[in-house]
């Protein structure tokens, strides 16, 4: 599409038509926002003075029948749609590569239904995360999907991404918490897959769209699990001289089938960088905090069982106010100056892996990167623990990459080629809630081996005429 | 330009996203340029190229700002976005670049003068006087504040150089002032002048509790977000014997419907009216409950979009008391 010529000007009309003229924008100031998400790429391009692919029109449904309509004409036209919930996607996947129709969901934001009775709420997918979750609070409950990226991301974002919130280990990832979803297919059809997550009736049509990061179709709607108020939530750390040693901990708390509500542990580096910084506590050796909530006097069980498993092989109980403290500042690593900025350069190398495996790719992701970029810093911490194994949120950080942005965005690719290829070979998955996007498409068929063809064949036939966000999770792009 | 003050805030809030959820224009028209992460990349974008400034679509975002605060209020870190902004639109007005409808509202506040009737040790600022028996009253239109936020700094100083000669020529210490914009901008500006809230004023005379009604108290930018959040105004209403209710979903997001850019209502109606209606909206389970605020902008505006909605202002409470 180019804004100069009459057919732009007819589809314009034509999108005008379905949303109204206040909800088809094509102006510089949206433009702007819409060219850039939280991925390091397009920000490094904004920071030397590029200017990131904007999209051609920026479109805003307000139901389910106008995403129907407009993907309809997009069909049509053949014009690449990319759904936007709130931005916040670390990967581009929300990014407009090939220009064409921005579908911007966030007046999609309603909260439809809260049912005490099956504890579930029904929202448009467009809802803000923060905005539903003080919805559902002020009902009495939670939907305890409690991201960093709550106040930005929206609940469809959750749901294209497969994302994952702080206290997954006890309520899991959003694709255990959604009950079912209102999608609207590159085609135009509303559809709705079964109303229980558990059945024998097929594959399941959910999970098929957990994870699709819009290329698939766009989720309008979805019925998600919530849960009571605990009564009590607490938390606890320890210092344990060396990462395995903790990691021996963390994972004797998952395999002897405890029920930890979240499990967060720092390497040294991270320790010494990052818990020193946002929490100020400053010791040597790896950080290792954890929580458990639910009925008092069962947290307080649980809680002193825990407790045994670390005494065994930590250096210093850090106690129940260090725990706390990580607790009440979980935001704030997150919140600048904390977080990393530009002109740094720097990625988060999500992998997850079983127990067996964890630890191998850990040190083959921090060893590839320490002889091959030595220039570049190499942290990490396990974030979401399972009872099979655990998720490592790995960093690198290059505090002065190269000035230039096709140097710097070329350096930043091969550490994460090289990077994520020896997770890989050591049994890593990536990842476990980033997502795919632009960023990791290129490693989706080395993921999958033969298995990607059952993804791709299942796009062609959703999605034959390539509209819905080409280019992400290893797709075919639109041609450059 | 004066952007380049607020370089940290630009950095900072160029590539974050952590307080998104919580500015009013954006949660009312979605819009990416309505966030502050927008209006940051849009500075950036001036500050790598001045030629940006004169961009017609980035203007009209920093102008449609409500620059609630609330933002700042929420960062662990308290970057001032509500500062950029302020900077942006002073770079915007020496650059001749304000759209023609800021221009001429700034024509008319430049004119404002000020009087002082009656005599007394104590001033009053506001407009309900016959509440204050025994003060001097100063009347006239804005301090100055509404040109502030407009970008028009030096008209701004000009309009409070009267303001404040007005003041020094009464004689008194003591300075009421009702509205939370002319409060905030007034406070620490008159020096050897005691300038004090009226909520803080009525709190320190000690009230009578008159009845027993639930009622909400709407926040105010300018009180909660940028003058230390004073409890003054709750203090007040439970000493009327008011019973204050929570209202919406949250402590951290602005319902004042774009009280801190002071003359929101008359350069986009259609928004404030937006804004009221989210307002509205929330307000419908609450069933026969009053809404209190202490600006009579808000309740002006709030009033306009619907008559019946049942909002009075501090001091009307006060007087109310006195009925």
């Amino acid at each position: 599409m180019t804004p100069k010529n009459y057919l732009y000007e007819m589809i314009r009309s034509e999108l005008t038509w379905v949303v109204g003229d206040e909800h088809v924008q094509a102006n510089e100031a949206d433009n702007l926002g819409h060219s850039i998400d939280y991925y390091w790429v397009p920000e490094c391009w904004h920071d030397r003075g590029e200017r990131p692919t904007p999209p051609d029109l920026v479109v805003y449904p307000g139901n389910t029948q106008e995403v129907a309509a407009i993907l309809k004409i997009a069909n049509t036209h053949k014009i690449p749609v990319t759904p936007w919930g709130g931005g916040s996607g670390s990967q581009g996947g929300a990014l407009p590569v090939y220009g064409g129709i921005v579908l911007d969901m966030k007046r999609m934001n309603k909260v439809i239904e809260i049912d005490p009775v099956t504890m579930c709420v029904t929202a448009e997918a467009g809802i803000n995360a923060q905005h539903l979750e003080w919805e559902v609070e002020k009902a009495g409950f939670s939907t305890m999907h409690l991201p960093a990226s709550i106040s930005c991301a929206t609940l469809g974002g959750f749901i294209a991404h497969r994302g994952t919130g702080v206290l997954s280990t006890k309520y899991g990832k959003i694709e255990d918490m959604i009950m079912s979803l209102e999608v609207v297919t590159p085609t135009g059809e509303i559809i709705n897959t079964l109303p229980v997550p558990r059945h024998a009736s097929g594959p399941s049509l959910t999970e098929l769209f957990l994870g699709s990061e819009g290329t698939l179709g766009v989720v309008t709607k979805a019925v998600m699990k919530i849960h009571p108020i605990p009564a009590a939530r607490k938390f606890h750390a320890y210092l344990f001289e060396t990462m395995h040693d903790a990691m021996v901990a963390g994972s004797q708390l998952m395999i002897s089938r405890m029920r930890p509500a979240v499990i967060r542990l720092y390497d040294e580096a991270s320790t010494a960088r990052i818990i020193k910084r946002v929490l100020n506590i400053d010791r040597k050796g790896a950080y290792l905090v954890f929580g458990f909530d639910g009925p008092e006097k069962i947290v307080d069980l649980e809680m002193e069982e825990a407790c045994k498993i670390c005494e065994k092989t930590s250096k210093e109980d850090l106690g129940t106010e260090a725990g706390q403290s990580w607790w009440k500042n979980r935001y704030k690593f997150f919140y600048p100056p904390y977080m990393f900025q530009l002109p740094q350069a720097f990625g988060t190398l999500d992998t997850v892996a079983t127990f067996a495996n964890i630890e191998n790719v850990y040190w083959a992701m921090k060893n590839v990167v320490k002889e091959n970029f030595p220039q570049a810093a190499f942290i990490g911490h396990f974030s979401h623990w399972y009872d099979w194994g655990c998720m490592l949120y790995a960093r690198f950080i290059i505090d002065e990459p190269p000035k230039d942005p096709n140097e710097a965005v070329a350096l930043y690719n091969r550490i994460w080629d090289m990077a994520i290829r020896a997770a890989i070979r050591e049994g890593g998955v990536i990842n476990e809630h980033h997502g795919v996007g632009l960023k990791l498409g290129r490693i989706m068929r080395d993921l999958y081996g033969p298995a990607f063809n059952v993804l791709e064949s299942l796009k062609k036939v959703l999605d034959p005429n390539n509209i819905m966000n080409p280019g992400k999770m290893g797709f075919p792009g639109k041609g450059v | 330009m004066h952007i380049e003050n607020y370089l940290n805030v630009i950095n900072a809030c160029r590539f974050c996203f952590m307080c998104r959820h919580l500015d009013p224009v954006g949660n009312v028209t979605f819009r990416e340029a309505d966030t502050p992460r927008g209006r940051a990349l849009m500075c950036d974008r001036i500050r790598m190229d001045a030629a940006n400034l004169s961009n017609a679509d980035y203007i009209d975002a920093f102008y449609r700002s409500a620059m609630s605060a609330a933002n700042r209020f929420h960062c662990v870190s308290d970057y001032d976005e509500t500062g950029l902004v302020l900077a942006v639109r002073r770079d915007i007005v020496e650059a001749d670049l304000a759209p023609a409808a800021v221009k001429a509202l700034a024509k008319t506040l430049e004119k404002d003068t000020f009087s002082v009737k009656g005599k007394g040790r104590v001033l009053y600022f506001g407009p309900t006087p016959e509440l204050y028996k025994g003060c001097a009253v100063i009347t006239g239109g804005d301090p100055g504040k509404a040109l502030a936020v407009l970008g028009f700094e030096a008209a701004s100083k000009k309009v409070f150089t009267r303001f404040k000669k007005a003041v020094t020529d009464s004689g008194c210490k003591t300075l009421i002032v009702a509205e939370p914009s002319a409060f905030e901008f007034l406070h620490d500006r008159l020096p050897g002048v005691k300038v004090i809230h009226s909520a803080a004023y009525f709190v320190e005379q000690g009230m009578n509790k008159t009845g027993s009604r639930k009622a909400v108290y709407l926040e105010s930018d300018f009180l909660k977000n940028t003058c230390g959040n004073p409890s003054a105004p709750r203090d007040l209403l439970k000493q009327l014997g008011y019973k204050l209710v929570p209202f919406g979903t949250n402590v951290e997001e602005s319902y004042a419907v774009g009280e801190g850019a002071v003359v929101y209502d008359t350069l986009y109606p259609a928004l404030a009216e937006r804004l009221c209606q989210r307002v509205y909206d929330l307000a419908e389970g609450l069933g026969k409950t009053r809404f209190i605020t202490a600006s009579q902008t808000v309740k002006d505006t709030l009033k306009k979009y619907n008559p019946a909605f049942d909002v009075i202002t501090l001091e009307e409470a006060v007087a109310l008391s006195q009925d």
